[in-house]
């Protein structure tokens, strides 16, 4: 039963960990936290099922697309200008959320069912010390560690990756050798909103997503990230990784309705402890 | 004689009511140093800033190189050639120093990036051996010499340099000011540094005095004593 949380919860953890990803990039580079992230995630999600009978890679590929396209718009002619004009957190709390609430919205509206489960084909099962694991989960979590680690390269050895960094260290300075920051900010945030579609397409294939998944990602996602130390990228795997465990051992050991009181007492706990988070926010990469 | 790459006249910014500059007009000629000295509140960094395009001006005009750059957004005049050290946040802090010159040069060619690179290290022995090491775990002046680096790799065609001797040894100072002068010589570029410190006579062309966001005097060097410049930057030109 051991081994079995314990693969349960990495698994979880790892799944979890996409919508941390895309909350550590968007908050890391931008520094601006935006709670529509889940939502737009798994209007994604909805928009793959709907194309999914035509042509998996091509459902998969809309869904990612869409995601990153409004992710970069809605910062480009929305985040960034509010930035710019000083807005602070309770100002994008307030509108980040009510651009939640309209992608919450036009799912209900345009997609004729608002329970949906992503039937993408598995991968088979593998045995782990006894364990029988179905391949796609094993999938779904190298997936989340090859993006992490994708990332880190992309930062350390291209352009792009040092302008990143750079505009989230010093925007004033990244401004003043020539960075675009503007772009850096909108790439930051479509990448932050694809991953989150990611995380979605994944969380819809082994589990299911409803007009409230994407709330239950995004708000999760960024709590995670807090424990982890907000910005900080390996902060966040780490606290995917426990909070995906605790999840699974508290459904374990004390049942299901349990899960959220003991995660977010956990949660509460640790940021009593050290309120930057496991690993301390860095606001970079 | 050279002509002028960066003219500016009837400048005027304001911090809400308060004015900082108050139509100011001055000239820069090509491959000059040109040293800005007053005191605390004179208005140097937001003249300097303003040039840069990181302060609002209210009205006036900036000429650079036959261009009208006063609307113009930072990254414009960036590429048209103008670039400032800030006094506060002029490096990026938890990037090694390597990897902040290589983030500097981000608006030059591949075959020109690892030369301007090679420059700042031949200037600065000091960032070649620390090349490795987080920014802000340099000490102060060595920190000083990663901003004015960052400016060098930039390869703007002037460099506007915001009181780079603040906090540094005097003996650090001096051979800042000469690797400054250095970076004039050997490269023509053009420097615009704004100062509190009196060595800065050692290395300008031209020196002009602001107090109260006007300018009260602007002279070749040579014509200037010390102790004029000292009783200015102590405040008490009038």
């Amino acid at each position: 039963m051991i081994l079995n949380g314990i693969i349960t919860g990495l698994i979880m953890g790892g799944i979890l960990s996409l919508p941390v990803l895309g909350v550590a990039v968007i908050y890391g580079i931008t520094g601006i936290p935006n709670f529509a992230i889940g939502v737009i995630g798994v209007f994604g999600g909805f928009l793959t099922w709907y194309f999914l009978s035509f042509n998996m890679g091509i459902a998969i590929l809309v869904g990612v697309v869409f995601c990153f396209a409004i992710g970069y718009i809605i910062q480009r002619i929305l985040l960034t200008p509010i930035s710019e004009r000083g807005g602070d957190s309770t100002l994008f709390f307030i509108i980040t959320v009510s651009l939640g609430f309209v992608f919450e919205g036009l799912m209900r509206a345009i997609f004729p069912r608002p329970s949906i489960s992503l039937a993408l084909p598995r991968i088979g099962t593998i045995n782990i010390a006894g364990v029988t694991v179905e391949g796609f989960k094993i999938f779904a979590l190298l997936f989340a560690l090859g993006t992490l680690v994708i990332i880190r390269l992309l930062e350390e050895h291209t352009e792009i990756g040092k302008s990143w960094q750079a505009t989230s260290q010093n925007l004033k300075l990244a401004k003043l050798i020539g960075i675009k920051t503007n772009r850096v900010f909108s790439i930051a945030s479509g990448i932050g909103c694809a991953l989150a579609c990611v995380g979605a397409i994944f969380w819809g294939s082994l589990y299911n997503l409803n007009l409230m998944t994407g709330w239950d990602l995004g708000f999760l996602g960024f709590i995670i990230a807090v424990v982890g130390g907000i910005g900080n990228i390996w902060g966040g795997i780490i606290s995917a990784l426990i909070m995906g465990m605790v999840m699974s051992f508290s459904g374990y050991l004390l049942g299901g309705m349990w899960q959220s009181v003991i995660l977010y007492f956990i949660v509460i706990l640790v940021l009593i402890v050290a309120p930057k988070g496991i690993l301390g926010s860095e606001r970079s990469l | 004689m050279s002509e002028p790459i960066l003219e500016v006249s009837g400048l005027t910014a304001c911090y809400g009511m308060i004015s900082a500059l108050k139509g100011i007009g001055f000239y820069v000629n090509d491959n000059e140093i040109v040293g800005i000295v007053g005191p605390n509140g004179a208005g140097k960094t937001t003249l300097l800033e303003s040039i840069a395009g990181s302060m609002h001006i209210k009205e006036g005009q900036i000429n650079f190189l036959g261009h009208q750059i006063e609307r113009w957004p930072v990254l414009k005049r960036r590429q048209l050639g103008l670039m400032l050290v800030p006094q506060e946040g002029n490096i990026f802090p938890l990037m090694s120093v390597k990897k902040n010159l290589e983030v500097s040069v981000i608006l030059s060619n591949r075959a020109k990036k690892e030369e301007l690179i090679d420059r700042v290290y031949k200037l600065f022995p000091v960032l070649w051996e620390k090349r490795r090491q987080i920014a802000n775990t340099l000490s102060g002046g060595q920190q000083k010499m990663l901003a004015v680096g960052i400016g060098i790799a930039s390869n703007a065609k002037i460099m506007l340099i915001d009181e780079p001797s603040i906090g540094l040894a005097p003996k650090l100072v001096t051979k800042l000011f000469e690797t400054l002068k250095k970076i004039k010589e050997d490269t023509g570029k053009t420097i615009v540094l704004s100062e509190q410190n009196i060595k800065v006579l050692n290395i300008a062309d031209r020196l002009f005095g602001l107090e109260a966001g006007e300018i009260r005097f602007d002279e070749k060097t040579e014509n200037l004593s010390r102790d004029v410049v000292k009783d200015l930057y102590l405040g008490s030109i009038s």
